[in-house]
C-alpha cells in the first residue's frame, strides 16, 4: 500500500440519496392504507353505535339502553304529554296546569329539594334519592337489595294490574297509611305508595324497569304506564345540560368568566396552537443525519494497578503491602550494595547497616520484620525503607 | 421540506391578528390558509435540490494534529437559484468545521465551499452525507435533500518523535565514520582498500592488492548494511491501555468542552485525563526506528498482529518506507482480545526467512507474557535477534513514589508489585538472550533508537 495507490480520483460524481415523492408514496402506501382502514373502522363503529354523546340515564329523549325514550313514546301514544323539565322552577311552572305526574329520577343536581317537595300533584320518586325524606315524608330506605323480577303481593291496583316487574335497588319502610308492594327479602318494600297533600307519592327502589333495556320484560311497561299514565301529562325532571354551567360559576350579574372574555380569545388560542405546531416543525427538522461513530475504548493502563491498591486498602492487607515494599526495596538495594541477586538475609542486613551506619537490628526488622500492626506502622515502614534507599544511594 | 423561523413568526403574529379581528373565526381560517398557501408557493419556487451536482477535491492524507481542507463544489444545473444552507456531515472525530455553511448558487453556476477537518484520532474518515436546504423566495419554507458525495481522508499517525531523528542520525554517521575499522568482526563488511599508514593493524593488510599496487594496502571494514529489521506491533488488549499525556487532543478523552464521557461530570474531572494508547506510542517508536534503520541502510518490514495479521508491509523502498508504514498504521486500532503470541511467532517465522532483528512492541505484562510469549520465545530467539520494547506507565512510578498516607502506601505497594513483576519478566527475557527496552511514553522512541544503534555499533545485527 503506497501513498499514490490510495489517493482517490480528484472528483467523484455525487448522487442524491433523499427519497423522491414517488418512492415515498411507494414506501408508505401500505401504511397509509392501513391507517385509512383503521380510521374508517373507528368512524363506522361510532356512527353505528348510535349514542352521540354519553347516555343520560332515564332521560325521555335518550335512546341508549339506559335511557327511557321508549317509555316516553308509549306515554305519548296514549295521549299523555311528556314534558322535560331541567329545573325546579320549570317543573313548578308546568305544575300550574294541574293533573300532572312529577317524575323525579335524580336530585343530586337539585339545589333546592325542599322547593321540589312543595310542588303539588302526583309524584313518582325513583331510587333512594338525596333528601327522599322531604319528597316522601316518612319513607326511609332500609337496605340495598338486588334488582330482580318480583311479584307485587299488594292491593295497589297499578301493581296488581302490572304483575311481576323488574325492581329492586333499595327497600323502604312504609309509614302508616302507605301501601307497600314488591316486598324485598327483608321486611321492606321496593315500591311504596302513599297519599300526599294533593295526590299520591310513589317511591320505587330503582328505575331499571323504565329503561329501554327492561321495558319489554315482565310487566315493566305496564307498571310504568300505570304509575305515570294516570294523569294527562308527565313532568319529567332531568339533569340540566352541562354546558349551561352558568348556574354555578355565574357572578352576581349572571355573567361567567367566559362571558367577560373577548370573543376572539378562543380562536386566538387555536391560532397559538397552530403557531406552536409550526415552530415545532421548524425546530424539529434536522439538517442531515445524525452521524454515529465507533470510538476506541478509553481505559487508562494504570487502572489495574489502582484497583489492586484499592483491594489492599479495602482488606487492610498490611502484610502483603509490607512484603511487596520490602521486596522492591531489596531488589533495588542489591545492585547498589554490590550483592548477588540471591544474597541471603544476613548478608543484606549487614551490608545495609554498614553502609548507612544504622543499627543492624533495626534495619533487619525493617527489611525482613513482621507485618505492621496498624496503618501508621505501615506508613512508617514505607518511609523508613525510602530513607534507607536514599542513604544507600548517597553513600 | 422544512419550515423556517419566519413561518413560525408569521404564525405567531397570526395570534395577534385573530385576537383583534372583528370576526376571529374567519380570521383564524384566513391566516391559516394564507400561511399554508405562502408555504406551498415558497416550496414550489424554491430551487430544486435533487439535480444539484457535487464535486469534491482536496486532501486525502493528514497527520493527526494537523488540519486538512476538503473542497466541495456545488453545481446547480436547474433553472432556479438555490439559496440556503448546506451541511457536510462527517463523523464527529473528523472535527469538520464549519458544521453548516451558507449556500447561494445561481442557475447554471457553481460555488466552492471549503470544509476544514481537524481529526482527533487516527484512521479513515469518510463523508457521510451532504444535506442541502434550499429556501424559497419568501423565506417561509425550504426544500431539503441529501446527496452522497464520497470522500475519505486518512488520518496518519503524527510521528512526533521525528524531532529525535537528527540526533540519532548524527550518531549513526559518527558510528559509520568511526568504524571504517581495520578490525574485521561480526556484522561488518568489506568497505574499501586504502594505503597503509603507520599504526594500522598489520593483520588487515591485503597482500594480494599490495602485490598489484607496489604499495602496502589495507582493507577497511564498515558496519554491515542491508541487515533486516522486522518491527512487530502487538495490537492486542494490552495495547489499548492509555498512558502518559496525549500530545494531541484525542476523541474519547474528556476535554474541557465535555467530551463523550462528559456525562460523568465531576467524577471525570477529578480523575486524571487518560493519555494516549500504548499502541500509538509504540507506533511512534516504530516510525523513528524505521526512519533510522532505513537511513542506516537496513531493510525494514512491519507486522501488526493480535489474533490475526492486521498489517504487513514488506519490501518497501527506502524512500517510500515511511509513507507505506504510516498508511499501514493509520487504520489499526487496538483489539480488545488477548494477543495470540503463538500465531504471532509463526507469522514472524513464516515471513522472516533470513536472520533479522525482530523488534517486538508489546507490554511487559507478566501474566500475559507468561501465558503467551514465554513458551514460544525460544523458537524465535534461536533464529533471530529479538528486542522487546515496552511502554511503561509513568502513573505507576508516580504512585510508587508517593508514601504520605496509609492510602497512598497501599497504592504504592500495588505499584511496587507491578514494577517488581516487570523487572522479573525483564530479567527472564534477558536470560533468553532477548534485549529489553522499557521506557516511559515520551522516552520510548529515542530509547528504542538508541538500543538499535547500540546493537549496530556492537555489530550484533
Amino acid at each position: 500500500m503506497s501513498l499514490t495507490g490510495m489517493g482517490p480520483a480528484e472528483t467523484r460524481q455525487s448522487a442524491p440519496t433523499s427519497p423522491t415523492a414517488r418512492s415515498l408514496w411507494r414506501a408508505s402506501r401500505m401504511a397509509m392504507l392501513l391507517g385509512l382502514l383503521i380510521v374508517a373502522a373507528a368512524v363506522a363503529t361510532v356512527a353505528l353505535g348510535g349514542g352521540g354523546g354519553p347516555s343520560r340515564r332515564l332521560d325521555p329523549d335518550d335512546t341508549s339502553l339506559a335511557g327511557s325514550k321508549a317509555l316516553a313514546q308509549l306515554l305519548r301514544a296514549r295521549g299523555v304529554t311528556v314534558d322535560r323539565a331541567d329545573s325546579v322552577t320549570r317543573a313548578r311552572e308546568l305544575a300550574r296546569s294541574g293533573d300532572r305526574v312529577l317524575l323525579i329520577t335524580d336530585t343530586s343536581y337539585v339545589l333546592d329539594p325542599a322547593g321540589l317537595a312543595t310542588i303539588p300533584g302526583d309524584r313518582v320518586v325513583v331510587g333512594d334519592l338525596y333528601r327522599v325524606d322531604l319528597l316522601a315524608p316518612g319513607v326511609r330506605s332500609s337496605a340495598q337489595v338486588g334488582e330482580r323480577s318480583r311479584e307485587p303481593e299488594c292491593p295497589l291496583p297499578a301493581a296488581r294490574a302490572a304483575g311481576s316487574a323488574f325492581i329492586g335497588g333499595a327497600s323502604f319502610t312504609a309509614p302508616r297509611g302507605a301501601t307497600g308492594c314488591y316486598p324485598a327479602d327483608d321486611d321492606g318494600w321496593t315500591l311504596v305508595s302513599m297519599p300526599n297533600a294533593g295526590g299520591t307519592t310513589t317511591v320505587v327502589g330503582s328505575g331499571e324497569f323504565m329503561t329501554n333495556r327492561r321495558l319489554a320484560e315482565d310487566g315493566n311497561a305496564a307498571l310504568a304506564l300505570n304509575l305515570l299514565g294516570s294523569a294527562k301529562a308527565v313532568t319529567w325532571l332531568v339533569e340540566p345540560p352541562e354546558d349551561g354551567a352558568g348556574d354555578t360559576v355565574a357572578g352576581p350579574d349572571g355573567q361567567s368568566v367566559y362571558d367577560l372574555m373577548p370573543p376572539g380569545v378562543g380562536w386566538a388560542v387555536a391560532m397559538a396552537a397552530v403557531a406552536v405546531l409550526v415552530t415545532g416543525l421548524w425546530r424539529g427538522r434536522r439538517l442531515g443525519p445524525v452521524v454515529t461513530e465507533r470510538l476506541p475504548v478509553v481505559v487508562r493502563a494504570a487502572e489495574t494497578v489502582e484497583g489492586r491498591g484499592r483491594l489492599y486498602r479495602a482488606r487492610r492487607a498490611r502484610g502483603r503491602a509490607a512484603d511487596v515494599l520490602r521486596a522492591g526495596a531489596i531488589d533495588r538495594l542489591l545492585p547498589r550494595l554490590g550483592l548477588a541477586p540471591d544474597a541471603g538475609r544476613n548478608e543484606v542486613v549487614a551490608a545495609v547497616a554498614a553502609r548507612t551506619g544504622q543499627d543492624a537490628v533495626q534495619v533487619g526488622a525493617a527489611l525482613y520484620g513482621h507485618e505492621p500492626t496498624d496503618d501508621a506502622g505501615l506508613v512508617a515502614l514505607a518511609q523508613y525503607l525510602d530513607s534507607i534507599e536514599r542513604t544507600v544511594g548517597e553513600h | 421540506m422544512a419550515l423556517t423561523g419566519r413561518a413560525a413568526l408569521v404564525a405567531a403574529l397570526g395570534v395577534v391578528v385573530v385576537l383583534v379581528a372583528p370576526r376571529p373565526g374567519a380570521a383564524l381560517a384566513g391566516v391559516c390558509l394564507v400561511l399554508a398557501a405562502a408555504i406551498l408557493v415558497d416550496l414550489a419556487l424554491a430551487g430544486s435540490v435533487r439535480p444539484l451536482r457535487l464535486h469534491r477535491s482536496g486532501e486525502t492524507l493528514v497527520r493527526l494534529g494537523q488540519q486538512a481542507a476538503v473542497e466541495l463544489v456545488v453545481e446547480n444545473p436547474g433553472s432556479r437559484r438555490v439559496r440556503g444552507v448546506l451541511r457536510d456531515a462527517w463523523p464527529p472525530s473528523a472535527g469538520a468545521s464549519p458544521r453548516v455553511m451558507r449556500l447561494d448558487v445561481p442557475p447554471g453556476e457553481r460555488r466552492r465551499l471549503t470544509v476544514t477537518l481537524t481529526p482527533t484520532r487516527r484512521g479513515d474518515r469518510e463523508s457521510v452525507a451532504v444535506t442541502v436546504r434550499s429556501v424559497g423566495p419568501l423565506g417561509l419554507a425550504a426544500r431539503q435533500g441529501r446527496h452522497r458525495s464520497p470522500w475519505a481522508v486518512r488520518v496518519l499517525p503524527p510521528f512526533l518523535s521525528r524531532k529525535h531523528l537528527p540526533a540519532r542520525l548524527a550518531r549513526l554517521r559518527e558510528l559509520e565514520g568511526r568504524h571504517p575499522a581495520l578490525v574485521r568482526g561480526q556484522g561488518t563488511e568489506f568497505d574499501s582498500l586504502r594505503e597503509y599508514v603507520v599504526g594500522d593493524d598489520v593483520r588487515s593488510i591485503d597482500w594480494r592488492a599490495t602485490a598489484r599496487r607496489h604499495d602496502v594496502v589495507v582493507r577497511t571494514w564498515r558496519p554491515e548494511r542491508d541487515r533486516r529489521v522486522l518491527i512487530v506491533l502487538d495490537t492486542g488488549r494490552t495495547s489499548a491501555g492509555r498512558v502518559g499525556e496525549a500530545p494531541v487532543p484525542l476523541a474519547g478523552a474528556p476535554s474541557e468542552g465535555g467530551g463523550p464521557v462528559g456525562g460523568h461530570g465531576a467524577a471525570a474531572a477529578a480523575r486524571p485525563v487518560p493519555g494516549w494508547p500504548r499502541l500509538d506510542w509504540s507506533m511512534d517508536a516504530a516510525l523513528l526506528l524505521s526512519a533510522l534503520a532505513a537511513r542506516a541502510g537496513d531493510r525494514v518490514d512491519f507486522l501488526a498482529h493480535d489474533r490475526a495479521v492486521r498489517a504487513w508491509v514488506s519490501g518497501a523502498s527506502r524512500t517510500e518506507l515511511l509513507s507505506s508504514l504510516v498508511n499501514a498504521m493509520a487504520p489499526i486500532e487496538a483489539e480488545l482480545v488477548e494477543a495470540d503470541s503463538r500465531g504471532m511467532v509463526s507469522a514472524i517465522l513464516a515471513r522472516a526467512k533470513r536472520r533479522c532483528l525482530v523488534v517486538l512492541l508489546t507490554d511487559l505484562n507478566a501474566a500475559a507474557l507468561d501465558e503467551g510469549l514465554m513458551p514460544v520465545l525460544p523458537q524465535l530467539s534461536s533464529r533471530h535477534l529479538v528486542l522487546v520494547a515496552a511502554v511503561s506507565d509513568p502513573r505507576v512510578a508516580d504512585m510508587a513514589a508517593r508514601k504520605g498516607t496509609a492510602e497512598e502506601v497501599y497504592d504504592a505497594a500495588a505499584a511496587e508489585r507491578t514494577r517488581l513483576d516487570r523487572r522479573r519478566i525483564t530479567a527472564r527475557l534477558r536470560r533468553h538472550g532477548v534485549e529489553v527496552v522499557d521506557a516511559p511514553p515520551e522516552d520510548i522512541a529515542p530509547a528504542l533508537a538508541d538500543a538499535y544503534l547500540a546493537l549496530k555499533a556492537a555489530g550484533r545485527l
